[in-house]
């Protein structure tokens, strides 16, 4: 129930400082009723909205505890001299990490993943750009029905897909590969190049496209000089993630990878429902560290961070 | 855009050979999938609905897909829970900070779902850290079985799906026109009132995604499911699973495979009208 | 510009890279690789630490080793059947052999190529593939929180251990063992497992937890979640070698085991490979490398005199190991799914 200011609205101060923390809602605490003279209602609001930044707060302060803690406690626990998955680990040192340098099969299974990503990112971003230019700004019935049918693996139970592509496999009189295993891959891993790539597309002005053209240039020029280097970063954060889905893909591998293409996540999975080898806490700390400094990579050169919050 | 849709041609034909693949390799196995469901034997082709009765005839399957379908809407409360602060916190951070706290809600998400999991069996045995801060706090005498229980399967659900509802509500928040807040203050409406009659209803759209993407990925999450269920916790995925692989019954397995495919998407489709009810007109940009 | 080159730059050096990697596999450096699969626990790492540096000194090659249980191995195989297999050699237990024989997912084994062979004992040659030991199961415990070392599996039915005994399920031989165990100590035989079925029943109320693969049941007892539960000798010393608190002790009713054997899959890629991985299994030093801590496998090679906590706790001479009790596993072969769902359903948490 709103009552009726029996003084004139406080306007916002203009230029107000870019970095400054902006409410969503009531009024920035402390403040004092400068502007226009005393309000009586405004009294009542600092503890209103200290009790929420408060709560918040304290809500969020758990909440980055909860997604960071246990990556720390892996890779503090990688670094134990003891045969024990034990935290805090008894000991530090540096030998399972050098067990991993002797590490045959998972080198291997590493080996097979990263061919498997590299390939899936290099279809995924083809195909998933040429379609994303091709359904951003169009408004056919055929554009949105893709839309959705390209964004569907995001959402519809991955693990299914993955038996019905085994099933399928298997009626056209074919076995698992790793050309397969890529196909099936790029299948779930496009939405993300989509995504960004689309999201990016929605900034360009269109009439980028009209001057271009006016001036001569065909659509591939177009296309390369014009629209390419706009959403540039916008791809490559795509591709990023694209390359981390499948590096780390687990439905599609558990049925399209079989015992002779062995990928590192269902390896990894072996090892931890049947052993307690602290190898494998060894091999997620370079995981860890991998993704950071790729994600670090991907932040400078492609924004990802931005990417994301479009 | 009057003008560009007339000075561009509409590009639709570029989705097409993207399209060809979705339907050679996405839509033409589900077919296969439905039709193999549809067979009362591995080797007998003839139309039976055979496999959907024995799936529905069983309150065993039954109890499978329904727990799965509520472990999934639980883990996606807690996420909604701690997730919502998150994206809050972030949507009002200055830029050099939003930049950290977005990396820091994005690491999980891409590192190795096994490597998390891993983590978390660690942190959830008796003698894991969880438990020993438990006792100490003096919350609890004797240790808590965390590890192979299903609270403990949602606590790691929450924690590696979050991202997932972050992302989408951040985008959403951080959209919303700051001038509706201070129209509502202006109005005389304290800050948790702002919160719940502007804010919240306003960061619905943001919301359902980040619920949609959630509880689809606890659904299906096979991995966090068997390494920290222990797999006495079946749940659809590893019912798949075993029978796929472990018992070769096929046509039983994608009969599974169906059903829960069908659950997940009606769960969604009802996220998603929830979602249409309250459109964003506050975005501004 | 600076943004299109580096990408030109990483999209180029990234098919290139894709494109080398992607030539047949000979033309990595290290020569053939053989797929094999392999038990959890003990098995998996005997095989990873000793056999597959064993094989590759001998042959050149290296191993890639799949961990399936054995009802795993035979499902594989049958989904396979008619082409290529997806691992070249198997390992099953006793009550497999049959049915792979049977449904020809396993060939003869070629003894003629196989040096190390001869030297089995007798009783562990045979023609689908020799045996490569003999698993015993009794009673762990954890002597730190267990004062009296148990003495029967009646034990597991004391209220003393509520919610510390542990169970794993039936899709592995442990879990099958114990139950046609139990079952014969309550008085029922193998047509009739209903005596088993109650036994378990009985014991849900001290049960922690009920384990699905043997890994999970390593993780229950590393974080003391079980305090007492059947086991496998073997994996009773693997686990005691990684410092956890755990103990085997032979039952009053006395141990019971099953074998385990190495096959040669049909229409294996790499069949004499396959020969040579399994005659290494068989060869007097590498069984004697496996016969010590913190393996424990019991040998098979007349050549190997039993060692070491072998001699201590199961058997002291071969005569002695031939007196341990097995199941007639023709007979319970086929109840096996009824039995998997019957414990499903009833014995749950």
């Amino acid at each position: 129930m709103a009552t009726i200011a029996s003084e004139p609205v406080p306007l916002r101060p203009k230029g107000r400082p870019e970095g400054e923390l902006r409410p969503l809602g009531g009024q920035r605490s402390g403040e004092a009723a400068s502007v226009g003279g005393a309000h009586p209602r405004r009294q009542r609001t600092p503890w209103d909205l200290r009790s929420q930044q408060v709560i918040f707060g304290a809500l969020t302060a758990v909440a980055v505890v909860f997604l960071v803690g246990p990556t720390i406690v892996v890779l503090l626990t990688s670094f134990t001299a003891t045969e024990s998955l034990r935290f805090p680990p008894q000991g530090y040192s540096l030998r399972w990490y050098r067990a991993l340098l002797d590490a045959d099969q998972m080198q291997a299974a590493a080996w097979n993943s990263l061919i498997v990503a590299v390939w899936t990112t290099l279809i995924a971003v083809v195909l998933g750009t040429v379609a994303a230019l091709g359904i951003a700004r169009s408004r056919s019935r055929f554009a949105r029905a893709a839309d959705v049918l390209f964004m569907s693996p995001l959402i519809l139970p991955a693990l299914a897909f993955g038996f019905a592509a085994l099933v399928y496999i298997h009626r056209l009189g074919l076995h698992p590969s790793i050309p397969l295993l890529i196909v099936g891959h790029v299948i779930v891993c496009v939405p993300f190049v989509l995504r960004t790539t689309i999201a990016a597309l929605a900034q360009v002005d269109p009439g980028l496209f009209d001057a271009s053209a006016s001036l001569g240039a065909g659509r591939l020029m177009t296309f390369r000089r014009v629209t390419l280097p706009i959403i540039g970063r916008g791809i490559a954060a795509g591709a990023f993630l694209a390359f981390m889905a499948s590096f780390d893909n687990v439905p599609v591998s558990l049925f399209l990878a079989d015992e002779r293409t062995e990928v590192l996540p269902i390896h990894l999975w072996q090892q931890i429902d049947t052993n307690l080898d602290v190898r494998t806490a060894a091999i997620s700390g370079v995981i860890i560290v991998v993704t950071i400094a790729l994600m670090i990579v991907a932040e400078r050169f492609a924004g990802l961070t931005r990417q994301l919050s479009r | 855009m009057a003008a560009a849709a007339s000075a561009s041609r509409d590009d639709w034909p570029l989705a097409l050979p993207l399209a060809a693949l979705f339907i050679a390799f996405f839509v033409a196995p589900f077919v296969v999938l439905l039709s193999l469901s549809l067979q009362a034997e591995q080797a007998a082709r003839a139309f039976s609905l055979a496999q959907y009765a024995k799936f529905f005839g069983d309150t065993f399957n039954l109890s499978i897909l329904g727990s799965t379908v509520w472990l999934a809407v639980r883990a996606t409360l807690v996420c909604m829970l701690f997730g919502y602060p998150i994206a809050w916190v972030c949507a009002r951070a200055p830029a050099r900070w939003q930049s950290l706290l977005v990396f820091v809600v994005v690491l999980p998400i891409l590192t190795s779902v096994v490597v998390r999991t891993f983590a978390w069996i660690v942190i959830l045995g008796r003698e894991g850290i969880m438990n020993h801060a438990l006792r100490g706090l003096g919350l609890v005498d004797q240790p808590v079985p965390l590890l192979f229980t299903e609270t403990g399967v949602i606590v790691v659900l929450a924690q590696v799906q979050m991202p997932l509802m972050v992302l989408p509500l951040f985008a959403t928040l951080s959209r919303l026109d700051p001038n509706l807040g201070d129209a509502s203050s202006a109005l005389g409406a304290g800050a948790w009132r702002t919160f719940f009659r502007v804010t919240l209803p306003l960061s619905t759209p943001g919301l359902v995604a980040g619920c949609i993407l959630v509880f689809s990925a606890c659904a299906t999450a096979f991995v966090t499911q068997t390494l920290i269920g222990g797999a006495r916790l079946v749940y659809m995925p590893l019912h798949i699973y075993q029978q796929a692989i472990g018992a070769n019954n096929w046509p039983f397995a994608a009969a599974i495979s169906i059903v829960f495919t069908i659950a997940v998407m009606i769960v969604i489709y009802a996220l998603n009208r929830t979602g249409r009810a309250s459109k964003a007109y506050g975005d501004h940009r | 510009m600076a943004i299109e080159v580096s990408r030109r730059q990483f999209l180029g050096a990234g098919a290139a890279a894709g494109l080398g990697a992607m030539l047949p596999r000979g033309v990595r450096a290290q020569g053939k690789t053989l797929v094999v699969a392999t038990f959890p626990g003990t098995w998996n790492e005997a095989h990873r630490n000793l056999l597959a540096p064993y094989f590759k000194k001998r042959t050149g090659a290296s191993v890639t080793q799949s961990i399936q249980l054995a009802t795993e191995q035979l499902a594989k195989l049958e989904a396979a059947k008619g082409g290529r297999p997806p691992f070249d050699v198997a390992i099953l237990d006793e009550p497999q052999v049959l049915d792979a024989a049977k449904q020809g997912l396993i060939a003869e084994y070629p003894a003629a190529k196989s040096p190390n062979y001869k030297d089995l004992f007798p009783v562990y040659q045979d023609k689908w593939g020799p045996k490569i030991s003999l698993q015993v199961i009794g009673i762990g415990y954890n002597p730190n929180k267990i004062k009296t070392p148990p003495t029967s599996y009646d034990d597991l039915l004391s209220p003393a251990y509520k919610g510390r005994v542990g169970l794993t399920a039936l899709n592995s031989q442990l879990g099958m063992a114990f139950l046609a165990e139990l079952n014969r100590i309550k008085g029922g035989n193998e047509g009739d497992f209903d005596p088993g079925f109650a036994a378990l029943k009985a014991m849900l109320p001290n049960v922690g937890a009920v384990a699905a693969n043997l890994g999970a049941y390593a993780t229950l007892w590393q974080q003391e979640q079980v305090d007492i539960a059947p086991y496998n000798f073997n994996f009773v010393q693997t686990l005691k070698a990684k410092g956890v608190p755990v103990e085997f002790v032979v039952p009053q009713t006395g141990l019971v085991g099953w074998t385990t054997s190495l096959h040669l899959t049909t229409n294996a890629v790499e069949p004499d490979l396959a020969v040579q991985y399994i005659d290494s299994h068989l060869a007097a030093d590498m069984q004697s490398e496996m016969e010590k801590p913190p393996y424990d496998i019991i040998p098979t090679n007349s050549k190997v005199p039993l060692a070491g906590a072998i001699t201590s706790t199961v058997a002291k001479t071969p005569a002695d190991l031939s007196k341990i009790r097995g199941f007639d596993w023709t007979k319970i072969n086929p109840q096996r799914t009824a039995l998997i769902e019957r414990f499903n359903r009833e014995i749950r948490m």
